[in-house]
């Protein structure tokens, strides 16, 4: 297992927790509305060839929020002063989900942000034929049903989701839950004026889709890659909503493929 | 003693299966309104205003009126309507509006020019509570939960300047902008229609009503629980530099009264079916309380207050899952003839000591003429006992004393 360590990164007065690991190139992971997972297998390989920068978005886990901070691109333009603080510029990147959502705006934003996008099961669009699931008014444990195809063949399932949570960690997960809830309210999960900001993106990008999504349909995905001009599309097999942890082997593959 | 008549005006032509196989098994927000027949609903609306109509006879104080969104619970959808027809055809009694669910109105200007229309039609009658509303009703209009307190709190400050300033002025508040606040009609009762706070408890609603003086009605809670919330608005009356007594507090109790206990056993069974639902399926959590509705839970002016209000054995909104044995014998509803219903009132009324009783008369199947009974023998025979007791325990209520004068 790659070495990392854990940072504060103090963002204009804002600390950001960060984890930072590997060697190589820098490589950005925005993770989904549920909050970070800390470092799985997937991550875990990318550091093998990166120098992986995963912190935890304002407002989630151990990082501070700026009270101006309400809104995906408040996000967006945030991880620019984020990126600017740690000297970083034209790095590759993977969102995942509403992580993914967040890339987008920061590539159609910031031209010199990324020098490459991945977006996996990302929301941001909105799909014409099907519809993003309202994660705010079911339970948590409905969430989590349907994020997987198969959690049998998740390796690190148990070891995510399978203990029951401390209270700390509950507290943790509902407060993740409420940052959620303050970003992507209404408009719920996506950005109207996203795939007119889009077109202007020139960088190569990949999206990877679970085929079996039911968080964020496919649906998005297509959209996406018809909007970022070259861009393509994976879709994987038997697989939901979180690829890199459903079907890291799978997920890591194509990952390092794009990146490379 | 204040005494106002209320009932949810439910909708109960629907089945529990019906409620078991909707999304979610929620009676609320998901439940399909291919459920409800307008048909059946025409005569209800109908037969639903008779009744309060019939209230001003049987000599209650005031009409309470509330509202629900998306639910067949509560067939009031926009409580200002009903009030508005109640303020033409009744004469005496006050309309108690319990109430319009601040948050989720975009143009809270707009409320703030209803309930002055309604106030000027009744001839300065309007007793105007404004609610945060159940999450349910932050879904049904999609406002962001995490807002309900703070946009409840602008559009109750934006509606009184409203009342209370000369416009033409600007509002530029956080969730609220209007470059011309200035509606022409202005309410008929100066400084404006008194405010009551109708709600479940939550201490920093509590404090936020003590500190301006507006009486805080007890919506069916816990008596002990009651007395801990009791004790919070007094602290904070306290450091706002008043005492409160019984014009500070009102409670909500179901009260159903039959010619005998028998009967009204039988009838007062529309409870069951009422602001619970048909079945008394319980609701999803997420759905009466999502994620945000909560509020800061570390605002150090309502820390203080956490855990000291004692959990409602019943579980608090709709005692969903007591059988309805136990819920009698804790009286927690109040049934029986009217000697029954009049001496275990004087219990409550002695716990709680509110000078403000709604009384919940009926819910759900009860049908119209049990309603009506039940209204004929409130006049008859229970109201004076209560005004009696009232009297006797010095339950001033806020026309008595001027409890929100600032």
């Amino acid at each position: 297992m790659v070495a990392f360590t854990e940072e504060m990164v103090d963002v204009g007065g804002t600390k950001v927790h960060t984890l930072k690991g590997g060697s190589g190139e820098p490589l950005l992971l925005l993770h989904g509305a549920g909050g970070n997972n800390g470092w799985l297998k997937s991550v875990d390989a990318l550091a093998e060839k990166y120098t992986v920068y995963y912190p935890s978005h304002p407002g989630y886990g151990k990082s501070e929020r700026p009270d101006w901070l309400e809104t995906i691109p408040d996000m967006a333009c945030f991880y620019t002063w984020y990126l600017e603080t740690l000297g970083l510029e034209g790095v590759r990147t993977i969102g995942f989900s509403m992580g993914g959502w967040i890339a987008s705006e920061i590539a159609a934003m910031c031209g010199h942000s990324f020098s490459k996008l991945m977006l996996v099961g990302a929301a941001g669009v909105k799909p014409n034929n099907s519809e993003i699931t309202d994660i705010f008014i079911i339970s948590p444990a409905q969430v989590l049903d349907l994020m997987f195809h198969d959690p049998a063949q998740a390796p690190e399932y148990q070891a995510v989701y399978g203990k029951d949570p401390t209270p700390e960690e509950a507290m943790a997960a509902e407060s993740n839950r409420e940052m959620a809830v303050r970003l992507c309210w209404k408009p719920y999960m996506h950005d109207p004026r996203l795939t007119s900001l889009l077109k202007r993106v020139s960088i190569p990008a990949r999206m990877v889709w679970g085929k079996n999504d039911r968080i964020v349909p496919v649906e998005c995905g297509e959209i996406y890659q018809r909007t970022i001009k070259g861009s393509d599309l994976v879709v994987i097999d038997n697989c939901g909503h979180s690829p890199q942890v459903e079907r890291p082997d799978d997920f890591i593959k194509t990952a390092l493929e794009f990146l490379a | 003693m204040f005494l106002m008549r209320f009932t949810e005006r439910a909708y109960t032509s629907y089945t529990e299966d019906a409620v078991r196989n909707s999304p979610n098994g929620a009676v609320r927000l998901t439940f399909s309104n291919s459920n409800f027949d307008p048909q059946i609903g025409a005569r209800q609306y109908n037969e639903y205003l008779d009744e309060y109509e019939y209230c001003e006879e049987v000599g209650f104080d005031g009409l309470m009126l509330n509202e629900h969104h998306n639910t067949p619970t509560c067939l009031g959808a926009t409580m200002n309507l009903e009030a508005a027809i109640l303020a033409r055809n009744t004469k005496k009694p006050k309309i108690v509006l319990m109430g319009n669910p601040l948050p989720t109105f975009e143009n809270p200007l707009r409320v703030a020019e209803e309930i002055a229309e309604i106030d000027m039609i009744s001839n300065g009658r309007v007793v105007s509570g404004f609610v945060r509303g159940t999450g349910v009703e932050s879904l049904a209009a999609n406002v962001n939960p995490l807002h309900n307190r703070e946009r409840f709190e602008e559009a109750h400050d934006l509606i009184i300047k409203t009342w209370t300033t000369p416009g033409p002025f600007r509002w530029e508040g956080k969730h609220y902008h209007f470059r011309v606040v200035n509606p022409f009609q202005t309410p008929l009762q100066k400084p404006h229609p008194p405010v009551w706070i109708p709600g479940l408890g939550s201490p920093q609603t509590l404090v936020w009503a003590a500190e301006r003086r507006y009486p805080y009605i007890y919506l069916e809670t816990d008596p002990q629980g009651t007395q801990d919330m009791i004790d919070v608005y007094t602290e904070a009356a306290r450091e706002s530099g008043y005492e409160p007594g019984p014009e500070n507090f009102g409670y909500l109790c179901r009260i159903h009264v039959q010619d005998t206990d028998e009967k009204a056993y039988e009838s007062a069974k529309g409870f069951l079916t009422g602001n619970v639902g048909v079945g008394r399926v319980p609701m999803p959590k997420d759905y009466m309380l999502p994620v945000g509705y909560g509020g800061n839970r570390n605002d150090p002016k309502v820390a203080k207050y956490l855990g000291r209000i004692r959990k409602d054995p019943f579980l608090g909104l709709g005692l969903e899952t007591a059988t309805y044995d136990q819920i009698l014998a804790s009286n927690r509803w109040i049934v029986g003839s009217p000697e029954t219903v009049v001496r275990k009132l004087r219990e409550t009324l002695s716990v709680i000591r509110p000078g403000i009783l709604g009384v919940w008369t009926n819910d759900g199947d009860t049908t119209h003429a049990d309603t009506m009974r039940c209204l004929e023998l409130m006049g008859q025979e229970v109201l004076p006992a209560i005004r009696e007791i009232g009297a006797e325990l010095e339950l001033t209520d806020p026309f008595q004393k001027q409890a929100q004068a600032i």
